[in-house]
């Protein structure tokens, strides 16, 4: 990359007093810290370091928690065509989320990501481009999008909806969200439709789901107002930051319990140990059901449930068998339950079922998962167990993908299971939820049409499409891919990359010729010749999914180059506005659609400016959980767009759903659902019922066919013997990976364009245990190689006719898994902070992705894949330059206090 | 002396890494103080280094006898204004870039949390081999100052600065700083 070097710098400007300033909020992780943008024309002056000569009304030096410009802070962009300073500070007048102006070392460096030639920057994406005689080069807009949609339409025609295939982000605004999903699964309505980060369509939390836990119910503020909170595979410090300074590091200050299931401690954990009253449960990767079932029968024998609250909202038998009205077995609940292996017929039912499985015998369990059976007993006991006066402890607890992308079903089964018992689900500071992940910026303009899945489980079912699989079998002929790598991206990625240089670079239909209709021609008969052609929107060129494979690229605008909205992990919806011009000829995804759909005849999409898209949207978010439909008629009300009234909103924005009282004319938020302290009559009071307020049980009851949770069993067999095989054999360890703080997940900005970040993680790494280390002669700062020839890969598309068929060991016995061999390069940190025969590697460094060594089988109820297990073996192939040198890297631990 | 000489940073690095170094001593001339040129001991053996520094004070700090391991020793610098408590300190034989002494294990750094301003006093810490300041009480920033102050963990937007210090026989002095202090809007303020 064209990184410089970080020099550190010893002055940074101030906003002059007159200094225009928008809203807008951190484009990185779920918790969107909320920041200004002050801007001010390059020609004029600066502010001035007295009280009277800058913006923020401040006399520097400024003292500590107040407001100051960081040198990383500040950039020059192009507003209106004319060039401009802008600095980018977290909102100091903040009351939520980021609260008096806090902020991470991702966020709060975000203004390094503007667009500037004299920037790392620089290499934005500005024209649209073709792939000719191997080189992409310029187009015109018209002859790229004519091109597009001429070759869409001639693969849907001539080989089927499904052959086109839409790989793209599942969060970046919803705006471009509603504009691609209602193309590709409305329009085109093709079932070969999948996000970034799964192969298929589906729920990331299957046993949330089932339960009728939503995803993101709680409040920040619960996860502070819990008194026991248990933490699952991840640390919110280095994750999603704001949540642990803001909300959970205050409570641990004040007495709150932490209870942590994790493989490795990093700074958040080692505070929360510090302050004496934390349990870090460091089990072995996918190891969670069995310690999280033992828990829940600790608590069960000990009669520790919550017993008063189970009775009143958790289904009992009956319930449990009741539908929806949908008839039988149609729904996603009932559907999975087909082989009787989750349904309980209540929690007496549940503990019966538990008590006979041998893996929840706390001393098996703490054998499997490689822990000391006390914590078992001691976690129960904090979660459940009545204090002195007879009253509960307030117990709530989140997930991350440390968690549930081990053992997808299994363990949010358990959890949800866990939570039932311990009555947390629906009261402040007793929740259960995910802390999130990417932001929450999907709406779909329409449904996955999942009947025309070829894939279908033993069952009535057909199951979404695994679209990698569908594209290792060369049915995708024409790959719509918008802001993702998609190879590094998935598991077992070495194979994926294989694939597309098959279909795509060495099929012998090449563009040899800038015209137009030889363009069309040549690839027509690529698709047509069983190979496929690749457009890829983006804002950088990504290798290889656009400099390697791309035949068109259409360059995107994104983040402050275009009005958009999206919320956050609590439904907290806002406007992030736009403040300067995208760069070249870039345009928004939204824009990019409607000009294929258009081309290709299709109605609906004249929309003139993102506004319009959203308006538009709106309906669709009804009775979701950030529904922001009655934020427009408020804003039509009062004759706004419904942009403009977010925009009114600033930084706090509003919670989802929203609810506007028709008779006082005020736009209410919610904050939580599941609120089980709320009733209809509250509701209706309220003035949150009429209209076109849409009113469903996820606000007072949950999610599921009665609004009662159902306390599912949650079967370690399913996952077992994918388990047993993968465990580490001979000199294998375990091999997961996951996040760092100072990348997080979005590398194409922090450590492809941020030279400090450059400097502190410039290449893959990998931690590993001194006692691991020493066996093998390793030491930090020494390049290693990972490698192994057990990355287990389920090879095509298959109907399942009995009941195990998608079992890990029948697929084995029966020929559907094949092993492909892996390798990938890193830098080794020896560290005591990762668990003992466990490595751990960032999830996503491109250039030497760690996904390949991770198995790529996806979970067989849910479809996503297990991207935390892999195994490898290790071996020191040198040293790296780091190792003896001052400037880049650290081998310091994380978890020192 | 050969094994140390042989895991040392490689020439090319260690240049680079002085190179910023010097680039910085000479960026620093923007407002006018007095100019000066001075002789900048970079390690032992080494040639002596010109550069013009032509704004930061040149401040005694210390003596290096009288440093004692893991002992950080508190100075004001550049000036007594807000916001530049600073330290010096002996990082018992832990070699650093930019670190002075027959060791080059002494180096001196802004003890403010450049997150939020956040005093990390009392903070400097021997793990192991490592030598990191932080946490920092209010985000939980922590820094390596074996590697001129980078972040190891933690929220912080650069590394925390650090104050290049330039040996005289026994007297250590404070000659200019890497990074901008917290708070500040530029280090060399009109008190």
């Amino acid at each position: 990359m064209s990184i410089l070097d970080y020099v550190p710098e010893d002055k940074t400007p101030l906003p002059p007093k007159n200094a225009e300033v928008l809203t807008t909020c951190c484009d990185y992780c779920i918790v969107a810290c909320g920041y200004k943008v002050y801007r001010w024309p390059a020609s004029a002056k600066d502010g001035g370091p007295k009280a009277s000569q800058n913006a923020f009304g401040v006399d520097f030096p400024a003292g500590p928690m107040q407001a100051w410009v960081a040198p990383t802070q500040h950039n020059v962009v192009m507003h209106n065509g004319k060039p401009h300073k802008v600095v980018i500070v977290p909102d100091k007048n903040s009351k939520v989320v980021n609260i008096g102006g806090d902020s991470s070392i991702r966020g709060g460096t975000i203004a390094e990501k503007c667009y500037n030639p004299k920037k790392p920057t620089r290499d934005r994406l500005m024209s649209p481009m073709i792939r000719i005689n191997g080189t992409l080069q310029p187009v015109s807009w018209d002859t790229a999008l004519d091109v597009a949609a001429e070759l869409i339409r001639h693969t849907v025609k001539e080989h089927g909806a499904n052959a086109y295939g839409m790989k793209t982000f599942s969060y970046q605004f919803v705006e471009n969200t509603y504009a691609l999903s209602k193309f590709s699964k409305g329009d085109i309505n093709t079932a070969n439709f999948t996000f970034h980060d799964t192969p298929a369509d589906v729920t990331s939390t299957p046993g949330f789901r089932d339960a009728g836990f939503d995803n993101f119910g709680p409040s920040y503020r619960d996860w502070g107002d819990a008194e026991v909170l248990m933490i699952c595979g991840t640390d919110p410090y280095e994750t999603k930051t704001m949540i642990f300074n803001q909300f959970i590091k205050p409570a641990i200050d004040q007495g709150q319990k932490t209870i942590w299931l994790n493989v490795r401690e990093t700074a958040g954990l080692a505070y929360a140990k510090s302050r004496g009253n934390a349990l870090f449960i460091q089990v072995d990767p996918g190891t969670d059901v069995p310690v999280l079932g033992a828990i829940a029968r600790v608590i069960l024998e000990n009669g520790w449930e919550d017993s008063d609250w189970i009775k009143k909202w958790v289904n009992n038998k009956w319930e449990s068998s009741s539908g929806f009205g949908q008839g039988t077995r149609n729904t996603p609940w009932q559907w999975r339950t087909t082989w009787g292996k989750f349904q309980t017929k209540g929690v007496d039912d549940y503990k019966k079922w538990n008590l006979a499985q041998k893996e929840y015998d706390p001393k098996e369990a703490a054998r499997i998962a490689n822990i000391p059976v006390e914590q078992i007993y001691q976690a129960a006991e904090w979660m459940a167990k009545p204090k002195a006066d007879g009253s509960r402890p307030k117990t709530s607890l989140a997930i991350e993908k440390g968690f549930y992308w081990s053992n997808n079903t299994g363990n949010t089964n358990a959890v949800s299971s866990l939570a039932t018992i311990c009555g947390a689900g629906g009261r402040p500071g007793q929740v259960v939820g995910r802390f999130g992940g990417h932001q929450r910026g999907g709406t779909g303009g329409a449904g996955l049409p999942r009947n025309k899945s070829p894939q279908k489980r033993p069952g009535r079912r057909r199951q979404a499409m695994d679209c990698d699989r569908y594209f290792y079998s060369g049915l995708t002929r024409f790959a719509h891919v918008v802001g993702t790598t998609w190879i590094q991206a998935m598991c077992g990625a070495q194979g994926l990359n294989n694939k597309f240089e098959e279909l795509v670079t060495n099929n012998p239909n090449q563009v040899r010729s800038s015209n137009k209709q030889a363009i069309i021609d040549t690839l027509k008969k690529r698709m047509d010749s069983g190979g496929t052609v690749v457009l890829n929107q983006d804002i950088y060129l990504r290798d290889p999914i656009g400099s390697k494979f791309a035949d068109i690229v259409l360059p995107a605008a994104t983040w402050g180059e275009e009005d958009f909205v999206r919320a956050n992990g609590e439904r907290r919806i806002r406007l992030y506005s736009k403040f300067y011009d995208a760069p070249g000829d870039a345009k928004p995804d939204w824009w990019i659609v409607s000009q294929i759909a258009q081309r290709m005849g299709f109605d609906g999409y004249d929309w003139k400016n993102s506004n319009e898209v959203c308006e538009e949207s709106s309906r669709f978010s009804r009775g979701n959980r950030k529904a922001y439909h009655m934020i427009k008629v408020a804003a039509h009300k009062e004759g706004k767009t419904l942009h403009e009234k977010l925009r009114e909103m600033g930084t706090e924005g509003i919670q989802g759903p929203t609810f506007y009282n028709y008779k006082t004319g005020e736009l209410m938020g919610s904050v939580r659902l599941h609120d089980t302290e709320m009733t209809p009559e509250m509701m209706e009071a309220q003035g949150r019922t009429q209209g076109a307020n849409m009113v469903n049980k996820k606000m007072t009851h949950f999610n599921s066919q009665t609004g009662k949770v159902n306390i599912q069993k949650h079967p370690w067999s399913l996952f077992s013997d994918y388990w047993e095989w993968m465990s580490p054999k001979k000199d294998e360890l375990w091999h997961t990976n996951g996040r760092i703080n100072e990348i997080w997940q979005s590398g194409f900005d922090d450590v492809d364009r941020r030279a400090y970040i450059a400097q502190r993680w410039p290449e893959n790494w990998t931690e590993i245990h001194p006692d691991d280390a020493a066996a093998r002669g390793i030491e930090s700062g020494d390049k290693i190689l990972l490698y192994t020839d057990r990355v287990p890969v389920f090879r095509q598309t298959i109907k399942g006719v009995h009941g195990s068929d998608f079992n890990f060991a029948e697929l084995l016995k029966n020929g559907w898994i094949e092993l492909n061999k892996a390798a990938v390069e890193a830098v080794a940190i020896v560290t005591p902070h990762v668990k003992k025969g466990t490595m751990y590697s960032y999830f996503l460094n491109t250039s030497q992705p760690s996904n390949v060594l991770q198995g790529r089988v996806p979970d067989q109820i849910s479809g996503n894949y297990n991207f935390k297990m892999g195994v490898s073996r290790v071996k020191k192939i040198g040293e790296s330059k780091y190792k003896h040198e001052f400037t880049h890297m650290s081998f310091a631990p994380r978890n020192v206090v | 002396m050969s094994d140390t000489k042989k895991k040392d940073e490689t020439a090319a690095d260690h240049g680079r890494c002085m190179l910023n170094r010097r680039q910085f001593l000479m960026y620093s001339g923007t407002t006018a103080v007095a100019a000066s040129t001075i002789s900048i001991s970079l390690f032992p053996g080494e040639a002596q280094a010109k550069a013009r520094v032509v704004t930061y004070p040149r401040m005694k700090v210390a003596r290096l006898s009288e440093l004692k391991d893991n002992q950080p020793v508190d100075f004001n610098y550049p000036d007594d204004g807000p916001n530049s408590q600073c330290f010096v300190v002996k990082m018992d034989g832990a070699k650093a870039g930019g670190g002075v002494g027959s060791q080059r294990d002494v180096v001196a750094f802004s003890y403010l949390c450049t997150h939020q301003g956040g005093p990390m006093n009392g903070k400097y810490q021997a793990v192991g081999e490592h030598r990191v300041l932080g946490q920092c009480p209010l985000h939980l920033s922590t820094y390596d100052l074996t590697r001129h102050g980078i972040i190891v963990s933690g929220q912080a937007y650069q590394s925390i600065p650090q104050v290049l210090l330039e040996v005289d026989g026994d007297d250590i002095y404070a000659v200019g700083i890497m990074g901008l202090l917290f708070g500040r809007n530029e280090n060399l303020m009109d008190a």
